[in-house]
């Protein structure tokens, strides 16, 4: 057993390090304000290569795997949690979705560009009235000759108005139910019929985009059905798989940084005529933090490592985004009692934190889905079925 | 257009600690890394490279420990065309005078080069005498603390620091150029590179009997003697309290210093 990180992960992690100090951390207060994407660093990441971590260097990608993944997602996480969710929903869903089930001349077309970071990509899967019944869709998609034709709306999709390309999931049976009535599609956003409705205002992650993607009579050739016709939502759900221990990757770093920062108060901030960090109610809540990241870190390594040498993970990546956000809320909780009434200060980083954190415990599936998720895969051994 | 790049691993200098009180030198945390001033000259290369000639290699060339290997491989990542480790325990003892004859020897093994650049000074010793010695033994040009850089023709035109001001020479190839590591702030590496640089590209290592070198030239001219610290800082004056009035005692306490240093 050996729980080093080999040395090109090591290099990765100190060249991505240094780009999210240099060129992440000194906007991340500047486009939470603004709320505006920052498409400067997109460009930057995507000349070093990291808007295709995770995928093969023949479709344009770095080679990175998971694990290469997985450590960008964390040291994104650790200064710019919006800069993570532009990132993560263009890598962890939306181009993973092409990789894992897209043709060679889909990957060729559409992957390609997107690990290369020429174009952004969205995964449109949530509607008004399907969000964790995600199987609920209501969008369809129509065959035309050689084309369908979909019609509906997306809502709560990250990049929906920045992206080039998005992977749609709509209706193709509607008397099949979700196990082969629905199909994935590759829609390029300019194709005619194809326009951005509402942008959300959120609490946080502000320096990501949320739109409601419209679709109306857009015309898709046939060749960008994704996956097997009909098995769109397993295309979905292996995505989101996968997706999910990135997510946690990027509570880590969101942990971590919660940590790092409530240690330096702590050190500095003197009451009674000593540092804070000297009192055990304050040192307690620090120790805790530190065990917690660190069985997240392990966890969170173990899946990428898992999905890299191709096991069974969907029980652990659930665990990754549930333990993750958990642990994030909580260490980001704690490092905000510890810097008292500055912590709730806008001046400090420490409020953009709490605010960007807690919708990690409600996107890529709520926590309360992955722990149905966890639960139907511990009881379907012995035949016992949990409903949704 | 073939360019040598001598590159150096350091230990990091955020993991150390200097205790003057105590006379020693504190290790926290023992890592290595490639040297910035390298760096810059890694950097340098690759821009002659990029803005002119295409089909120039730019060759990374550092002697060390076996974990030297880490910084070459670095090298590679951000985008030399080959890498070779110089590492032989005969090596260990060496000082300047052995460290320019195992370069000048791993040059000549390369047949010589167009060009060869290296830091003004490294992170670690600052010592500054491997890029003047190196073109010595080789009998090549040498330009010194150089900011900007630019080769046609089998000519280098360098703009090097002079007094206040900067000059700019040129000079015949081959030559040894020793850069200014604020002249050259180096890339990131890519993603891609980093992962072939230790999984698909390789750095050999050359010892002594591969640069055909006798153990008698390995022997240094200078020993270790030991090493000794100037005083420890004083402390300077603490103020506190409010801050715009502790701005202006700052400012007082500043004004008396100069005038009492006139």
């Amino acid at each position: 057993m050996d729980f080093s990180f080999p040395k090109e992960y090591q290099l990765f992690r100190r060249m991505v390090r240094e780009f999210c100090e240099s060129e992440v951390r000194p906007l991340a207060r500047v486009i939470d304000r603004e709320h505006r994407v920052p498409h400067e660093t997109i460009k930057k990441a995507a000349e070093l290569g990291l808007m295709g971590v995770p995928f093969p260097q023949k479709y344009g990608g770095m080679g990175g795997g998971e694990i290469g993944y997985c450590i960008l997602a964390e040291e994104l996480g650790r200064v710019c949690s919006s800069t993570a969710t532009v990132i993560g929903a263009h890598i962890g869903i939306a181009a993973m979705a092409i990789y894992l089930d897209g043709t060679e001349a889909q990957k060729q077309k559409y992957l390609v560009p997107l690990a290369q970071g020429k174009a952004i990509g969205a995964f449109g899967l949530t509607e008004a009235q399907a969000g964790s019944d995600a199987a609920a869709i209501k969008t369809t998609a129509v065959r035309d000759g050689n084309h369908f034709v979909i019609n509906g709306a997306k809502v709560f999709i990250t990049n929906g108005d920045i992206a080039d390309i998005i992977v749609v999931m709509a209706v193709t049976d509607p008397s099949l139910g979700a196990y082969g009535g629905i199909t994935a599609f590759i829609v390029e956003t300019d194709t005619p019929g194809f326009s951005i409705g509402s942008l959300e205002n959120k609490m946080g992650i502000r320096g990501s985009s949320t739109a409601e993607c419209v679709f109306q009579d857009v015309r898709v050739p046939k060749e960008n059905v994704l996956g097997q016709f009909g098995a769109g939502f397993l295309t979905f759900m292996k995505s989101l798989d996968i997706g999910r221990a990135s997510l946690g990757a990027a509570c880590l770093g969101g942990a971590q940084a919660a940590l790092e920062s409530a240690m330096q108060w702590a050190r500095a901030r003197e009451q009674f005529g000593v540092p804070v960090a000297t009192k055990q109610s304050v040192y307690f809540m620090i120790a805790d933090m530190a065990v917690e990241i660190e069985a997240l870190r392990s966890l969170i390594y173990r899946t990428a490592w898992m999905i890299d040498t191709g096991q069974p993970h969907i029980m652990e990546a659930a665990a990754c985004k549930l333990f993750g956000s958990e642990v994030a809320h909580r260490c980001i909780n704690k490092a905000l009692q510890i810097h008292g009434a500055l912590g709730y200060s806008r001046d400090y980083e420490i409020e953009r934190g709490w605010r960007d954190q807690r919708i990690t415990e409600i996107y890529e599936g709520t926590n309360e889905i992955q722990r149905i998720v966890i639960a139907s895969n511990l009881f379907r051994p012995y035949g016992l079925r949990i409903p949704t | 257009m073939k360019i040598v790049v001598l590159i150096k691993q350091i230990l990091d200098p955020r993991g150390i600690t200097v205790r003057r009180d105590k006379e020693r030198v504190f290790i926290n945390r023992e890592e290595y890394i490639l040297d910035p001033g390298s760096k810059a000259a890694i950097e340098a290369a690759l821009r002659l490279k990029e803005s002119g000639d295409s089909t120039a290699t730019v060759i990374a060339l550092s002697m060390g420990q076996p974990q030297a290997d880490d910084a070459l491989r670095e090298a590679l990542a951000m985008g030399c065309d080959a890498a070779y480790l110089l590492s032989d325990r005969a090596f260990q003892e060496a000082d300047v005078t052995v460290t320019t004859r195992v370069l000048a020897a791993a040059v000549e093994k390369l047949d010589g080069a167009d060009l060869i650049l290296c830091g003004r000074e490294s992170g670690d010793t600052g010592a500054g005498q491997i890029g003047p010695r190196l073109a010595e033994a080789l009998g090549y040009a040498q330009v010194t603390d150089v900011y900007a850089l630019t080769a046609q023709d089998g000519r280098l035109q360098a703009t090097r620091r002079w007094g206040e001001g900067y000059a700019t020479v040129e000079t015949m190839l081959p030559a040894v150029i020793t850069i200014a590591p604020a002249a050259f702030p180096p890339r990131y590496p890519h993603g891609a590179r980093i992962m072939n640089a230790y999984r698909e590209w390789s750095v050999p290592v050359w010892g002594a009997s591969d640069l055909g070198l006798e153990e008698a030239s390995l022997t240094p001219l200078l020993a270790f003697r030991g090493e000794s610290f100037p005083p420890p800082l004083e402390v300077g004056e603490k103020f506190r309290g409010d801050p715009a009035r502790v701005a202006q005692d700052v400012i007082m306490a500043l004004k008396q210093q100069l005038i009492s240093n006139i």
